[in-house]
């Protein structure tokens, strides 16, 4: 079975990365840089692709981080559920399509099953072949904005039907979720449609990482920091 | 009537849905069916019907240009019959009042209000957010008419999260007179989309589903595989090449020159607004072994008999038995129906040992008009058949 390199050397030795169909959640508080974590796990590898549902920035904005990382901009996608509402004029292409707004949960099914299917037809990178069946990456960043528009057994179904085809294509999802702003029975609930958490806190400054769920790793506290979409954990 | 402004559905509905009914078109998430309302809306007012929209999710503008674009702007959604309630609104009701009670009220009267002063004929609701807002049943309370008002027709567009027992809510709880179920299947499987006619109020008939791809901004009903069969030299290539746009036959000659069909005929059509993709199997008994397999994905067989060879009807008998173990639509097209000396209806049927609900149909395979005749009535008869 096709494995996911984290790019995190401790990890990828010990385990071979995350499973394919994992859906992995990321528990941070606010300004904990999880985006980048989440950005930096998405990074696609050689012949992979990445799939974003931006909730909170711009579709450019997400291309603009990997690229930075040294991604293939033609292997990255991007749902973007915020320009829209200021931009209704601006158009879908395949790499970067479009939703009214977080709110708009049909549309976002709609742009993730097309997007996907481009993948799988072979239309998605300007004729650039990557593997097949196609390893895709995808990110939601954050489950958090879109709990602030949907209400939670709304969201839960909307998410267990999104984790189940991450699991159907064998591709791996990653999710932020602020773990400062929703009750227990919320982070418990969308903790059980993923197999793997990792929780980040900042101590003095110091960026803090554990892992639950990946056989083999260690999942005490470490320190880690990411660097243009290289997360490296700190001995 | 209004029609939904889709082929196939509106022929499996009998022309549309009545005015003055309830409709729904529940949506799997994920599931390009965003062009059903839109083809029904773009129906009602070719119709010239006063139409109310009501986009909570989304604003005017953002809506048209989606809208335009998905139906390759063949819709006019600035028409004079055409008013909207959208996010704007449902921000505007949400911050004037203090509670769902009594934003659920003045959504109410705010959709009463327009009713009466546009005098709308059909409301179509993109109902998500005003469920989420105030449950589902005060959702589409706020579209009951009172007790003086013409009824008027609803359609509501539906993102089913919950499965068949939310299907069974509309039929049962909310009396919805129609349910169409649209989902899909995703990759790593072939992806295609089906409707499923789930539930009319006035009929009762059980529920069937169809395939459909979308293009050029409309909804075709598709039927992956008709597969065309019997015995040798009876037809089968001639009708298939006559019934296709783009055909293939894999032939080879014999010692006297005619051409037999050694490995298959494929065939492919859009007519009427549908996609239909014809198999023709090999007539020779030494092909037999693979005909199961190529039954398996089909939505019906027309069987094709030479009506001026009675010899060649055991064979052609043989074949059905085949076709019977499966519980699917046939039909029986007697070519050759222009020659001398041909069999009538009653001694094919006394051959073959045929049922009375299996239609016989005389025709020439060489024959355009003849073939698309009966494949019509064969299409209707799939999209019609209770499996």
């Amino acid at each position: 079975m096709y494995s996911y390199k984290t790019g995190i050397e401790q990890i990828d030795k010990l385990s071979g990365g995350f499973e394919a169909g994992a859906n992995i959640l990321i528990l941070a508080p606010p300004m904990s840089y999880a985006d980048q974590l989440a950005y930096a796990l998405t990074k696609p590898a050689v012949g992979e692709y990445a799939i974003t549902l931006s909730t909170n920035e711009r579709a450019a904005e997400v291309v603009d981080f990997f690229k930075v990382a040294g991604s293939d901009k033609r292997f990255i996608g991007v749902i973007d559920a915020i320009t829209k509402s200021s931009t209704p004029s601006i158009v879908d292409t395949p790499r970067l399509m479009f939703v009214s707004s977080p709110t708009d949960l049909t549309g976002i099914g709609i742009k993730f099953s097309n997007m996907i299917e481009t993948i799988f037809e072979g239309d998605f990178s300007d004729g650039e072949a990557g593997l097949f069946p196609p390893p895709i990456r995808f990110c939601v960043n954050s489950i958090s904005t879109l709990l602030m528009y949907r209400k939670l057994e709304v969201l839960y179904q909307f998410l267990h039907v999104l984790t189940a085809k991450i699991k159907k294509i064998d591709g791996v999802g990653i999710y932020i979720l602020n773990s400062e702003s929703f009750d227990d029975k919320t982070l418990s609930l969308i903790k059980q449609l993923m197999n793997c958490v990792i929780e980040i806190k900042i101590e003095q400054n110091i960026s803090y990482l554990r892992i639950m769920g990946i056989r083999g790793i260690n999942p005490d506290w470490q320190k880690f920091s990411v660097n243009k979409g290289q997360v490296t954990i700190l001995l | 009537m209004i029609p939904t402004g889709i082929n196939g559905l509106d022929d499996m509905l009998g022309d549309g849905i009545p005015e003055g009914s309830k409709m729904v078109y529940s949506m799997e998430a994920g599931v390009n069916g965003q062009l059903f309302m839109l083809s029904t809306l773009a129906s009602a007012l070719a119709k010239k019907l006063s139409c109310l929209v009501i986009l909570p999710y989304t604003t005017v503008d953002s809506f048209r240009r989606d809208a335009m674009a998905t139906r390759s702007g063949s819709i006019d959604l600035c028409s004079k019959n055409l008013t909207y309630i959208d996010a704007i609104d449902r921000e505007r009701i949400q911050k004037s009042t203090r509670s769902a009670d009594t934003a659920q009220k003045e959504w109410r009267a705010k959709v009463a209000k327009i009713c009466r002063d546009k005098q709308v004929d059909v409301i179509f609701v993109y109902i998500d957010l005003l469920c989420e807002d105030f449950g589902i049943e005060q959702a589409l309370d706020i579209f009951e008419e009172e007790n003086d008002e013409p009824k008027r027709t609803l359609i509501v567009e539906y993102l089913n999260l919950e499965g068949e027992t939310q299907l069974d809510r509309f039929i049962h709880d909310f009396a919805f007179d129609v349910v169409i179920s649209i989902k899909s299947s995703f990759p790593p499987m072939a992806s295609f989309d089906y409707f499923t006619l789930v539930h009319t109020s006035w009929s009762p008939l059980p529920a069937r589903s169809v395939p459909f791809i979308i293009t050029e901004g409309r909804i075709a009903p598709y039927i992956p595989r008709i597969v065309v069969t019997g015995p040798a030299k009876a037809g089968k290539s001639t009708f298939i090449t006559t019934a296709s746009h783009d055909g293939l036959s894999v032939d080879r000659f014999g010692l006297d020159n005619d051409s037999t069909t050694v490995a298959m005929d494929f065939g492919l059509l859009d007519w009427k607004g549908f996609y239909i993709t014809l198999y023709g199997t090999p007539g020779q008994p030494r092909f037999d072994l693979m005909i199961p397999g190529m039954f398996k994905h089909a939505m019906g067989v027309i069987l094709i008999v030479d009506a001026t060879k009675p010899e060649s009807l055991p064979r052609a008998k043989q074949m059905i038995g085949l076709i019977t173990e499966r519980n699917m639509p046939m039909i029986i097209a007697a070519n050759k129906k222009d020659l001398p000396s041909r069999l009538s209806e009653a001694e094919i049927r006394t051959a073959l040992e045929i049922r009375k609900d299996i239609r016989v149909v005389f025709l020439s395979a060489k024959k355009k008009a003849e073939v698309k005749r009966m494949l019509r009535s064969f299409v209707d008869f799939i999209t019609q058949f209770p499996y």
